[in-house]
This record gives C-alpha cells, sequence and structure tokens, in this order.
C-alpha cells in the first residue's frame, strides 16, 4: 500500500486548506476555498475540457516534433565528433535563455489564428532536454560492447542500430520524463503572450481578470491534470519501451 | 591446418610519445587444431594484448598474424573466432536467447536456424530454461555462461578468452571449467585462454605457455598431460607436478634445478 500515505497528506492537506479559508475569513482573491473550486470545475467541465484538449494537443504535437528532432540531432552529433562539438556548447546556451519569451515573437510571425506558435515553442523547449540526454547515451558504449561488434565486423549503421539506440533508450527517457511537462508549461503559458485564445493559459488570464478566482484556479487544476496525464503517459511508454528493466521491478 | 600461427609480433604501444610501452617483444606462439593453450603470466606481461593480436582487436607493430591460415583481419570479418571476456558484457536489452542469436543475425542466419541453434548453445551451458529471461536477472556465472554460448553460437574453430572466470567464485568457476573442457571435446575447438591462475592453466590446457613481463615475452611453453580432465585429475600427483613446473617458470627458475 505504497499509495496510501501520499495520499492520506493529500486529503489531510485540502481539509486544512479548506478549514484555514472558511475559519480565516480568508477573502476569495487571495485563496479561494477547494470547495469553491471544485464548484466551478463541475460546473465548468465543459469549457476546461475544451481547453485542455487545445492546449493538449499543442503541447502534444510540440512534444513529439521536438523529441523527434532532439533525438534525430543527437543521432547526427554522435554520428559526426565536430558537430556534437560544436553544437552541444549551443544547446546548452540555448536552452539556457527563457524560449518562452520567444512566444510575443512568434505570435506576430504568424496569423493571429495560429496555432503553430504555441506548438513551436513547445517544440524548442522540448528539443534541449531530449537532444542533450540522447546524445549522452549514444556516447556512452560499454566498452566490451564496441570491441564485441568489432569482432563480429559489424558495420557503423549496424552498431548504431542494435546496440546505441538500444543503450540509450533509458537516456531518451530521461530526456522525454523532463520534457513532457516542460511541453504542458509551454503549450499553456505561450497563451499569456497573445495568439489564439483557445487553451487553459488564456481561461486562466481571463478568468482573473473578470475576477472569477474559483474559476481561474479551476482551470489551474486542469493544467495541473493535463501535466500528470502528460508525465504518466510518458512513463508508461517507457515501461513498455523498456521490457528488461520493468521485469526488474516487477 | 594450424589453429594460430604468432610470428616475430613485437606491439609498441604510444610509439614515438614519452609513453611508448614495448607490451610484446618478438613473440612466437602456434596453437595447433584442436589444442588448448593457456597464456599465464604477472600483469603487465601482455597475454591479453596478445589474445587480442590474435582477434585483430589491435594490430602488431610488426610480426604476422595468421588465424586459421588466413590473416587475423580476414578471419575476424569471416567470424573465424569466437571470444568471451572476463566481463560477461551482455546486451542487457536483449533475452538470454537473443544475445546468444546475436553473432548469427549479423552474419545474416535466418529467424528459425539462429533460435535453433542458440536453443542448442543454451542447451550446452545448461541454461536452456532461462532463454528468456533478462541478463540483469542471472548470477555472474550464469551471464558469463551465456557469453560463453554466445562465443560458440557460430561454431567458431577457435575459441579466444581472456580471463572468462576470473570474476567468479572458486565453485562456480570449477564447474565452469569442467564444462568449458566438455564443450570444447565436444566440438573439436581449438582454445587459446588468458588467465593468471596457475591450477586453471595447468588443469584446462594441453599446453601452458608462460610470460614475463617488461618487455611482454615468452619464457617458457609447457606441455600438459593428463589422463583425464576431471575431479580426480586434480587431486593427481601427476597435476600437482605439472603446477609445480608452471609456477617455477612464472617465478624464472629453470625446471631442472627445482628440488
Amino acid at each position: 500500500m505504497k499509495a496510501l500515505p501520499p495520499l492520506v497528506v493529500g486529503v489531510v492537506a485540502i481539509v486544512a486548506w479548506q478549514l484555514t479559508v472558511t475559519l480565516g475569513r480568508i477573502a476569495p482573491f487571495i485563496l479561494p476555498a477547494p470547495s469553491a473550486i471544485w464548484a466551478e470545475l463541475v460546473e465548468q467541465k465543459r469549457n476546461v475540457w475544451e481547453a485542455a484538449l487545445a492546449s493538449g494537443t499543442n503541447a502534444l504535437l510540440g512534444l513529439v516534433a521536438g523529441a523527434l528532432l532532439g533525438v534525430l540531432f543527437a543521432m547526427a552529433a554522435s554520428r559526426f565528433r565536430p558537430l556534437a562539438e560544436v553544437s552541444i556548447p549551443f544547446a546548452a546556451l540555448l536552452s539556457a535563455l527563457p524560449i518562452i519569451a520567444l512566444a510575443p515573437i512568434l505570435n506576430n510571425m504568424f496569423e493571429a489564428t495560429s496555432s503553430i506558435p504555441r506548438r513551436v515553442v513547445a517544440a524548442i523547449i522540448v528539443f534541449f532536454p531530449v537532444f542533450l540526454n540522447t546524445l549522452r547515451g549514444l556516447r556512452e558504449v560499454d566498452p566490451i560492447h564496441r570491441e564485441l561488434m568489432h569482432t563480429y565486423a559489424a558495420s557503423g549503421w549496424t552498431f548504431a542500430r542494435k546496440v546505441r539506440l538500444p543503450g540509450a533508450l533509458p537516456y531518451v527517457f530521461t530526456g522525454l520524463r523532463q520534457a513532457s511537462s516542460l511541453a504542458v508549461i509551454a503549450a499553456i503559458v505561450a497563451e499569456y503572450f497573445g495568439g489564439l485564445q483557445d487553451g487553459l493559459g488564456s481561461r486562466i488570464t481571463s478568468a482573473a481578470a473578470f475576477t472569477a478566482y474559483p474559476r481561474a484556479w479551476a482551470y489551474v487544476v486542469g493544467a495541473c491534470l493535463l501535466g500528470l496525464v502528460f508525465y504518466l503517459t510518458t512513463l508508461l511508454l517507457e515501461r513498455l519501451a523498456m521490457p528488461w528493466r520493468t521485469r526488474l521491478i516487477a | 591446418m594450424t589453429a594460430v600461427v604468432v610470428e616475430h609480433v613485437t606491439k609498441v604501444f604510444n610509439k614515438g610519445r614519452p609513453d611508448e610501452v614495448t607490451a610484446l617483444s618478438d613473440v612466437e606462439l602456434t596453437v595447433g587444431d584442436g589444442e588448448f593453450v593457456s597464456l599465464i603470466g604477472p600483469s603487465g606481461c601482455g597475454k591479453s594484448t596478445l589474445l587480442r593480436l590474435v582477434a585483430d582487436l589491435i594490430e602488431p607493430t610488426t610480426g604476422a598474424i595468421t588465424v586459421a591460415g588466413k590473416t587475423a583481419g580476414k578471419a575476424r570479418r569471416d567470424q573465424d573466432y569466437g571470444i568471451a571476456f572476463q566481463q560477461a558484457g551482455l546486451f542487457e536489452w536483449r533475452t538470454v536467447l537473443r544475445n546468444v542469436e546475436l553473432p548469427l543475425e549479423l552474419r545474416g542466419l535466418g529467424r528459425a536456424e539462429r533460435r535453433a541453434r542458440a536453443e542448442e548453445m543454451l542447451a550446452l551451458v545448461g541454461l536452456a530454461d532461462f532463454a528468456g529471461h533478462y541478463p540483469a536477472q542471472l548470477s555472474g556465472g550464469m551471464q558469463q555462461r551465456v557469453a560463453i554460448a554466445r562465443a560458440l553460437a557460430v561454431q567458431p574453430p577457435l575459441l579466444l578468452m581472456d580471463e572468462p572466470f576470473g570474476a567468479l567464485d572458486e565453485m562456480t568457476r570449477e564447474r565452469l571449467q569442467g564444462e568449458l573442457l566438455g564443450i570444447c571435446a565436444k566440438t573439436g575447438t581449438s582454445t587459446v585462454f588468458v588467465t593468471h591462475s596457475i591450477s586453471e592453466a595447468v588443469f584446462l590446457s594441453t599446453k601452458v605457455v608462460v610470460m614475463s613481463a617488461r618487455p611482454g615475452r615468452i619464457t617458457a611453453a609447457i606441455d600438459i598431460d593428463l589422463p583425464a580432465r576431471d575431479e580426480a585429475a586434480r587431486q593427481s600427483e601427476r597435476y600437482f607436478e605439472h603446477v609445480t613446473a608452471v609456477r617455477q617458470a612464472l617465478r624464472g627458475v629453470p625446471a631442472e634445478s627445482a628440488p
């Protein structure tokens, strides 16, 4: 029953929150009660669902595109050493920039009804952790495996396919796990800077602007759930992709 | 045809640099068909280097190496030998069966034939029941047996082993020695075996090649003839005589002057 302790803590926290707000007469614009947020969530569930769907689609497309590019670039960089030497410092530098700040610029580059800017932001943010982790995994090959493949007279491509890639999978998924949460954050926060207003980010800002704080919080809960879905799906994929690890846990 | 011929081989690492090392100096070695030759010597004597030269993992500075009548490079590309190292070096993402299948896969064998051959090899090392397991689920000794099965999978005429039992406990080690001898006898494989255990070398080999360090060279080659290779042989007079002879050769004492 490993799930029990966190569950208990969660329930206690929500009860404490509820009691603090009602007994302490805290104004809803500072902190609404969980019961009020829940009531909003139930009432708005259709809107929350649709907004989450829009943000989720953007995050997913960004995640897939960014991850594919990250893995492909890492493969190229691991194959051609000079490329890695040039690209790693660039990647490290670029990933330190607040990429989310690109959103307003991208919004101006495309039409106001375009979903592309948010997806591009998500893809760029996803790219770096996937690229850097995958590259590290591709480079770390057990010397014995290298020698064995040499004795088998295996070509470079065979070596990459049968040894480098499967060996790098744990690293790829470390990158993806970070990236999955980042993609959701990027897709939601990018909406704060304009562009098409159909996702969770814009709902949160507009609810807050109308002082409908419990409603804003209801959308925040939706954003939490969306992030959770992304993270858990990545974990599930990781298990499916690496049965040799799963079986050890089981 | 002889399995391995090493002629006047010298290996110098980092040639022309301040950290130049002569790992092997003018080495001559012949391994006949079906022979089991052990290379023994202190660390740094170049025994592993010699094995890696035969495997064409590194190239000699001077001299020539012939494996199964071909150059070492050609023999490697033709997968004329199987190799096992001190670490099993299994691929953790492949099941035991698919680990053994890998060299066959790279040879382009069909799926069914691959599977049949790998299962046969696993049965040979007594791991038929573990075909579907992943390496991490096996003990060290079992992993090493999988590595040996993998080395044997292409049914190579030559087996190269670099301290394959070095990391195992004494009991597992002795059991695997027995199994290895049985396999080699059954398949007629020639073997070059690197070890630093005198008893292991004597028990397994038809010839023990003694090496010394700085520069690495062969100082003695001792023929071992034991009537049988079983548990009784480990206790026999003849066995201990050979162990003594090898020990003296390692110390640099000529065998005749021994007390």
